[in-house]
């Protein structure tokens, strides 16, 4: 375990350095200046170049990666264009936000997924019937969309939970709850689909194994081969798919949190990027490869607690 | 114009626009829109406002003017105030007048007023200050005008005098503008200090603590403050909020207090049971960039654009839209603006205009490029709206869509678009042609207008109100005669006020209502 722990913290070097230049030259690509977007329509071109020197703007792409890689080096991931706030401060204020997001969205997903896939599987009939076909709407409507219906519907109409906004755990934690229901809602309904969706299909395949048959005739409750043996058999394939959609949900929460105006890293490289805040888009994209490999590592490794077999010695 | 995030809406809060609104000296008769006034009202607790874009910047030397100005105008006072209704009142500068053909202002700084650093306010804070707002390189910087000489007399007095006449000075130095926002001494030895700390003499300083960076910035009352009776709240709040949907939530359930509402939730507002308040802002039309016929030779014949204007079905454009906030525009100006001459304009007239387009030599039409985006104009609608009209009289319109401001601003500067469809601002017609003869967006090949140009010389050097409003006029209806722009509606700024919330009022002169103002009469307040 601790083989693959390092192996994959190599890896994530790699990856990291892979990203950020695409990040770099992809945002190089993309229309507009950032000193004309500072500056203004009427900003004169000698102002415009005063400040694109200023930024560093003029310097070649390289030159501009390379200086921004040297100071990732020594932890400094540079500063916002617009509000000179350093980057770090600014991912480290908003990773709360889309932490909680992503966590209990994953919880949730992990949960009511696998929970409703399992049930359905076991009893069969009809609740097999509607996931089956409810799998197929919840991969299709957009988090977007079912975010929008759930502040008309809840937030609006019906005044349970805030529209917008989000509340800090350490001033009141039911506060935060209260504000996360909503969005965590709109980010996990397709996800709770998928899973729920693949766990019926695992465990309607381990039911049929003859080791279940032989399980029931030597009397062990039917609980129990539930709970110890078709749930950890058919978690394994659900897993890989809980990983993906976690990663997945991850572009969702983007639209989420602009819906939603949650202050997290969604609403903040969405404005970094068509703004052309460089240093906050690639320390963003910084930390979305790092979760993604994070993400990654945990379930490879819940693999190993769930099969043995496929422990790395 | 400068550009906040700001971004469709997904960008505009990214890239809302700030946008010159232009003043003339004294208010003009305008249809003013207002929220009554309470017979009783609550001081203290939080304001919370909304506003679609993050700011361009917490240094008011680089910041954005019109509606963005609530990041910067909370923390600096201006020399001068502009109210609701567009009129102007004392702030900083207790009495101002201009002179000497309107190229000499001299400003009279009031006693007893601090920074928030703790150096007091005088005539010579106030020069370093501009000066430094002029060499800052920030957008707005031009708005200072044509300066020759800041001079500084006394202690309280401080005389600008210009190269060229500048009547508009005074408007240009309220609290929209950066160079009119009064920077602290110690703001302007570290000007990268302003962006996590304010200096002024504002009502509120900023609370970086209490602020998240492009989320929500918090403004806390200043203590020292020079009139406390104008203070009508502890707190005010700014929250970005770009989302249409998002705004129309957050307003309707109270979350925010004020929000800027686009007229497709409008009606959701109000029906929820919050006051709306509307007031002109762009006039949109086509700008026919190329009267010299460099790219489209057609251009250059006074017939074919007189015939362009002339085919725009500005009635159907109007109800197609959201009738309730837009209205058909024959002229430049929006209603209510200085210079706006009632009844008339370009008629909708298809007869007309085919006859013009053959007496040009144009009996068939011909092929026109037009650069457009769809931020502003979201999902181009007012672009097809034009270019169907523009196919009615055979021309043949190409449009090419730009997907961010400065995209479109890049494009529109390039000199490879003979026209270009992108909202004008103003509150005077002398302002409002000024995009159409000093080079730059909507003049990127820097032509130049004789006629335009004289009368614009007369009205900036009328000395009255009443002069100045007939040279307007007159410049209205050389515009047109002209045919720079053909111009198509004029849309309004439309915001949602919280239950609780009155006296905010808006108008042609001024729409984009601020929270504060140096005279409580003036200031928006919490009923009990």
């Amino acid at each position: 375990m601790v083989r693959l722990i390092v192996t994959r913290l190599l890896l994530s070097v790699v990856l990291i350095v892979i990203s950020s230049i695409a990040i770099f030259f992809l945002m190089s690509l993309v229309p507009g200046d950032p000193a004309r977007t500072i500056l203004g329509a009427n900003a004169t071109p000698d102002s415009i170049e005063r400040l694109r020197q200023q930024l560093g703007l003029n310097q070649p792409l390289l030159s501009q990666y390379a200086s921004w890689l040297g100071g990732v080096v020594r932890g400094d991931f540079g500063e916002s264009v617009f509000s000179g706030d350093p980057v770090v401060k600014l991912i480290l204020a908003r990773v709360p936000v889309t932490l909680s997001l992503m966590l209990l969205s994953t919880l949730v997903i992990a949960v009511l997924g696998t929970g409703l896939g399992l049930l359905s599987a076991v009893r069969g009939g009809a609740l097999g019937r509607f996931l089956d076909a409810i799998s197929l709407v919840g991969l299709a409507l957009p988090s977007y969309w079912v975010a929008i219906l759930l502040v008309a519907l809840f937030a609006v109409a019906i005044r349970i939970f805030p529209a917008t906004g989000y509340i800090q755990f350490a001033d009141n934690p039911g506060g935060w709850l209260l504000s996360l229901i909503l969005p965590v809602a709109a980010l996990s309904l397709g996800g709770v689909t998928i899973v729920a969706k693949q766990m019926r299909d695992s465990a309607m395949d381990v039911l049929a194994r003859d080791y279940i048959r032989v399980l029931r005739a030597t009397g062990v409750r039917e609980r129990s081969i539930v709970l110890k043996h078709v749930l950890r058999n058919a978690s394994l394939p659900s897993l890989t798919v809980l990983g993906l959609t976690v990663v997945g949900a991850l572009t969702g929460a983007v639209f989420v949190e602009n819906v939603f105006v949650l202050p997290g890293l969604g609403t903040m490289v969405t404005q970094a990027t068509t703004s052309h805040d460089l240093p906050v888009v690639l320390g963003v994209g910084v930390f979305f490869t790092l979760f993604v490999i994070i993400v990654n590592l945990v379930i490879d490794l819940l693999y190993g607690v769930l099969n043995p077999k496929v422990r790395v010695r | 114009m400068s550009a906040s995030h700001r971004p469709a809406w997904q960008t505009a809060l990214v890239a809302v626009t700030t946008l010159a609104v232009a003043f003339g000296a004294t208010a003009c008769s305008s249809a003013s829109s207002s929220t009554d006034s309470a017979s009783t009202s609550s001081k203290g607790g939080t304001l919370t406002t909304q506003f679609a874009g993050v700011p361009i910047s917490l240094n008011p030397a680089l910041g954005g003017s019109g509606g963005s100005a609530i990041f910067t105008s909370l923390p600096y006072d201006s020399l001068i105030y502009q109210t609701g209704d567009g009129k102007l009142i004392p702030d900083l500068a207790t009495k101002w007048a201009l002179s000497d053909g309107n190229t000499k202002l001299t400003l009279t700084i009031r006693k007893g007023v601090t920074f928030t650093d703790g150096a007091k306010l005088d005539a010579a804070a106030v020069k370093a200050s501009i000066e430094y707002m002029m060499k800052a390189g920030g957008g707005d910087a031009r708005y200072a005008g044509p300066v020759d000489t800041i001079a500084t007399p006394d202690a309280d007095t401080v005389v600008i005098t210009y190269k060229s006449a500048y009547p508009d000075a005074p408007y240009y130095l309220s609290q929209y503008w950066s160079v009119g926002q009064i920077i602290g001494p110690k703001g302007l030895a570290d000007p990268k200090g302003l962006l996590t700390a304010s200096d002024g003499t504002g009502q509120y300083t900023y609370s970086a603590s209490d602020s998240v960076s492009g989320s929500s910035y918090t403004f806390v009352r200043n203590k020292k403050y020079f009139n406390p009776d104008a203070q009508q709240f502890d707190k005010v709040v700014v929250k970005v909020i770009g989302d249409p949907s998002a705004v129309s939530s957050a307003v309707t359930t109270g979350q925010v207090d004020f929000a800027g509402v686009s007229p497709t939730t409008a009606a959701t507002v109000k029906a929820a049971g919050l006051k709306l308040v509307a007031a002109p802002f762009f006039t949109w039309g086509l700008t026919l960039a190329d009267t010299e016929g460099t790219l489209s030779p057609a251009l250059a014949n006074a017939d074919v654009r007189q015939a362009i204007a002339l085919a725009i079905d500005r009635d159907a454009l109007a109800s197609a839209l959201s009738a309730d906030y837009t209205q058909p525009n024959g002229q430049m100006g929006a209603k209510g603006t200085d210079g706006h001459v009632a009844n008339y304009g370009f008629e909708y007239d298809v007869k007309k205009a085919k006859s013009l387009l053959a007496k040009g030599g144009y009996p068939d039409g011909f092929e026109l490029t037009v650069l457009t985006e769809n931020i502003l104009d979201s999902q181009t609608t007012i672009s097809q709206a034009i270019a169907g009209d523009l196919g009615k009289i055979g021309i043949k319109v190409n449009l090419v869509v730009k997907n961010s401001v400065p995209d479109f601003i890049q494009g529109a500067l390039s000199k490879q678009f003979p026209a270009l469809i992108w909202p004008v601002v103003g509150t005077n017609s002398a302002q409002v042609v000024t995009n159409f003869t000093q080079p730059g967006v909507t003049n990127p090949f820097g032509n130049t207008y004789e006629s335009l140009n004289s009368l614009y010389a007369a009205a900036q050097s009328s000395t009255s109100a009443s002069a100045r409003t007939a040279a307007y006029e007159k410049l209205t209806k050389a515009a047109n005669d002209a045919g720079v722009f053909a111009p198509a509606i004029s849309t309004e700024n439309v915001f949602a006020i919280g239950k609780t919330i009155t006296n905010v009022r808006a108008s042609a002169l001024n729409p984009n209502p601020l929270p504060q103002a140096p005279d409580a009469k003036y200031a928006w307040k919490r009923t009990k």
